[in-house]
């Protein structure tokens, strides 16, 4: 097994210098994956993709323990236009776009990362390929799309920097299921004809699972459960909480209860 | 004349908001440092005014990335309006420093510079001083170029960018440091234009920073973020100033770019051109 | 408010314990001896101390009512001179054009204050942080233009003179008397705000500032209460501005421009936004800054020479400070204060611990 593309070793990140957000996460990343990181609300996935792509000053928070190694290089606690031009890109999940440029301005936007003007017209040529409303839209003002339209610019703008690693925060957030399923087939497209390796944070965890190679639970900060789609499609806790399905049978308080004690094993 | 005043140093402040979210009240300050490095300057050139204020200009340059470097991105993580009494404290200073290093009297850069400042007749029979004329055109052409460089260059609609999510841009490979530097170097350069070009129409002292301070209001009339806006905002502000001085009180000079202001934030907050999320930064 | 839990395991056990201001053993020796101290200096120091004292006191008042607007309720003002000259200038007109006593001009002071306070709170109906100081410091000049305004058309151009306030046939003047009125004065303006800050008004401004939204959401009048922060605030300044007034015997429109509000400003970030002791503490080191300044230009050779230089010395130094305190701690003179204790209070460990770290 190759060196994977990004390794994270027991990363700890802590807000203001008392709260912490993440503790002892482990993971990797192959080069050519999609990676899926579950979890509800407060789980810390966006703070693991902060921690990834770097903080700012605004953030005031900081990787106190642990390692984030991309391409062999480690990562954390650095810049993040430095971590721009190593090669990680971020889609964020409430600022994607800039709302007052248009959205040929958003995709002239990223830093060309040495590419030559002209490679740098064919590679935005290229993404649009895989947008094709996008070239319709373009002299819109990027605050007037809607929100589907919205995160594919948001993808495209990641993408025309030539990024080996594209994280995406909640892709579904906000959509309609019809769009969503649409924009994964697209990313799936391109991961595949463009060998790029993404990391997914979902809180709709269907939607992840359908598309990911391998995921991550986290829950409260930790890792609780990891394993390929198979593994994780098939285990009933995370049927039965992150998947809506019941198994069927009565469950008395008792047993439900069961379950909170054995989750507190996890952590 | 006073409209592109007003403007040419409007257009400083617009720039420091609209890129790094900071109002930057020191900005008269550093337009009268501007004016005194005219007079640094003076001595080693006299003779070749050109030269004499490109120097003090591209010291002002310097002196505005400098200013942003060693004291603003220190303020970064903080509120803004932590930054902005930063920018008040930090023109306090350099008021102090000003008058230890070059006296609180009044300067005349043109004598230093052996220059004189001869009338020009207009067509209509008006006079107008020669760095008058000089500072309308600065001013028209400085305007052309920041427009033009916003809108159209590569590294203007990253600055936009900068401003409206400096998390998305430095995500997407954008020195936020780098583009806040230059934004404020930019700005000391306009306000130094404008105060070099003050000062050698009609000499220096202390009280050029209220003008500073003056056009303060024409920057937000117009919308603290929209460059056009603080030209037309200095139009109004002018045109009302000199009308009421000329009508109704001459001791309202001061007041008036104030009183405007009082309007607009009544009617219109975000001024006349300026986008209205703006309103919400606290 | 929430009171702050003790160190020593110290713990309230009723209501009224709850509602005490001072509640230790430690605590009363304290204010015991600050009292006689605050009450023996008059006697003990010199005339220049005094009249050191009763600046401290007065710009005391005028940073309590700032701290209360900007700490507390979370409403940036840059008008404070204003509020100050609009005090001061009525107590002026007063007592120069209707010879009225000084029981008639501080109330009638207080009052404009209070008129004025809606005036300049009026905006923060619609704006907030940036444009609401912006709006603030367009009313200042404002104020300050009107006063200009009066002074020359009444032919006062240098300034007005008031007379010293009478109470019967006996004159108030001397630095001793003032010590004992300012004193006063400053003690009442602490003990209410203190007071009106653990009251409903008061937490209801903390939830002001803490997310308006919010606040509105959870019943509570937001514009009401911040238009009351601002009249009481902007009466107390008018106050503080016509016992200003009163004390110098003199009003001139020179003496309250934008470095005065700077320096209001400047008391309440240097001694600590959100806590009335920030307030004080940052008044007394605002005041005394200058002189300060004075004496250490006074230590150095060639003193002479520098003196009419003096001024730009203080404003650079003032700017330095300012900015320092900014940059580093932005807490104040009270976080420093704090900082140390908890360094104390917490020495061997060095943090104190996290709830829920790890196992």
């Amino acid at each position: 097994m190759s060196d994977p593309l990004l390794g994270v070793d027991k990363l700890e990140v802590v807000y203001q210098r008392v709260i912490t957000a993440v503790q002892g996460i482990t993971l990797s990343a192959q080069r050519g994956q999609i990676v899926g990181i579950l979890g509800t609300n407060g789980a810390g996935k966006t703070t693991l993709l902060r921690a990834i792509s770097g903080f700012h000053g605004t953030d005031d928070a900081c990787v106190t323990e642990g390692t984030i190694r991309f391409k062999g290089r480690q990562i954390e606690n650095r810049e993040p236009h430095r971590i721009a031009h190593l090669g990680i890109a971020l889609v964020p999940e409430r600022e994607k776009v800039f709302p007052n440029l248009t959205v040929a301005e958003n995709l002239l936007v990223p830093a060309a990362r040495g590419l030559p003007a002209v490679q740098r017209k064919r590679r935005e040529a290229q993404i649009l390929q895989y947008f094709p409303r996008l070239e319709e839209l373009h002299d819109r003002t990027a605050g007037l799309l809607s929100g589907g339209e919205r995160q594919m610019l948001g993808i495209a703008a990641a993408l025309v920097s030539r990024p080996d690693l594209l994280l995406v925060d909640e892709l579904s957030l906000g959509l309609a299921p019809i769009v969503v399923e649409d924009l994964m087939a697209r990313l799936v497209q391109i991961r595949r004809e463009l060998g790029i390796t993404i990391l997914l944070v979902e809180q709709s965890a269907a939607v992840a699972l359908d598309v990911a190679d391998y995921s991550y639970v986290l829950e409260n900060g930790r890792i609780v459960l990891d394993g390929d789609k198979a593994r994780l499609t098939n285990h009933p806790d995370i049927q039965e909480f992150y998947l809506g399905q019941s198994s069927g049978k009565r469950r008395s308080y008792r047993d439900v209860k069961q379950y909170r004690r054995s989750r507190r094993w996890y952590g | 004349m006073l409209a592109s005043i007003y403007a040419l140093i409007a257009c400083g402040y617009v720039l420091v908001y609209r890129v790094s979210r900071v109002l930057n009240l020191a900005h008269g300050e550093l337009m009268m440092l501007g004016a005194y490095m005219l007079m640094l300057t003076a001595t080693q050139f006299s003779g070749y005014w050109p030269v004499a204020i490109a120097a003090a200009a591209g010291l002002s340059l310097l002196t505005g990335v400098l200013v942003y470097l060693f004291l603003m991105r220190k303020m970064t993580g903080e509120m803004v309006l932590a930054a902005v009494l930063t920018t008040v404290a930090l023109g306090i200073l350099l008021r102090g420093v000003m008058v230890l290093v070059w006296s609180a009297q009044q300067q005349y850069p043109a004598q230093a510079l052996h220059v004189t400042n001869s009338s020009i007749v207009l067509p209509g029979g008006a006079r107008i001083s020669f760095f008058s004329m000089l500072l309308v055109l600065t001013t028209a052409l400085i305007y052309g170029a920041l427009l033009a460089f916003l809108r159209f260059g590569r590294w203007g609609i990253r600055m936009r960018a900068a401003g409206q999510s400096p998390l998305l841009a430095a995500q997407r490979g954008i020195n936020l440091h780098a583009v806040y530097a230059l934004a404020w170097g930019l700005s000391t350069l306009t306000g130094a234009l404008a105060g070099i070009l003050i000062a050698l129409d009609s000499g220096l002292d202390q009280t050029m920073a209220t003008i500073g301070l003056k056009a303060f209001p024409a920057a937000l009339v117009g919308g603290l973020d929209s460059l056009a806006g603080a030209l037309v905002g200095s139009l109004v502000v002018a045109a009302a100033e000199v009308l009421l001085i000329h009508y109704v009180d001459p001791l309202l000079s001061e007041v008036v770019p104030f009183l405007v202001l009082i309007a607009m934030l009544v009617v219109r907050p975000w001024g006349l051109f300026g986008t209205r999320e703006e309103l919400d930064r606290v | 408010m929430s009171r702050r839990p003790r160190a020593s395991g110290y713990f309230r056990t009723s209501y009224s314990q709850d509602l005490k201001l001072v509640e230790t053993r430690t605590e009363r020796w304290s204010l015991t001896i600050l009292l006689i101290a605050l009450l023996a200096f008059p006697f003990l120091a010199s005339p220049f101390q005094l009249d050191l004292a009763n600046q401290v006191f007065l710009a005391c008042i005028g940073a309590i009512a700032l701290m209360l607007l900007t700490g507390y309720a979370g409403q940036i003002s840059l008008g404070h001179a204003g509020l100050l000259a609009a005090g001061a200038f009525t107590a002026g007109i007063l007592s120069k054009e209707m010879n009225a006593p000084f029981w008639v001009t501080l109330p009638a002071a207080t009052i404009v204050g209070a008129l004025l306070g809606v005036v300049f709170g009026l905006p923060s109906l619609r704006l907030r942080g940036l444009y609401l100081a912006v709006s603030t410091l367009a009313l200042h000049f404002l104020v300050v233009y009107l006063g200009g305004e009066y002074e020359t058309k009444r032919g006062f151009s240098t300034g007005i003179l008031i007379d010293p306030p009478k109470l019967g046939g006996w004159t108030v003047s001397g630095g001793r008397i003032w010590y004992f009125i300012l004193g006063l004065f400053a003690a009442a303006t602490l003990l209410l705000c203190l007071n009106l800050l653990r009251s409903g008004t008061g937490r209801a401004w903390a939830a002001i500032r803490a997310n308006e939204t919010v606040a509105e959401a959870l019943g509570i009048g937001v514009s009401a209460h911040k238009l009351l922060a601002f009249v009481i605030s902007s009466a107390v300044t008018a106050l503080a501005g016509a016992l200003f007034a009163h004390y110098r015997g003199f009003v001139s429109v020179e003496a309250f421009s934008l470095f005065l509000t700077i320096q209001y400003v400047a008391m309440i970030i240097v001694g600590g936004m959100g806590s009335l002791l920030g307030a004080i503490l940052g008044a007394v080191f605002v005041t005394l800054f200058p002189y300060g300044i004075e004496a250490a230009l006074g230590a150095l050779p060639g003193a002479q020479r520098h003196a009419g230089l003096l001024f730009a010395v203080n404003y650079a130094a003032f700017g330095v400070v300012m900015i320092l305190f900014l940059v580093l701690e932005p807490l104040g003179l009270v976080g420093i204060w704090k900082r140390v204790q908890t360094y104390f209070l917490l020495w061997p460990f060095k943090h104190r611990p996290m709830a829920g770290s790890r196992r």
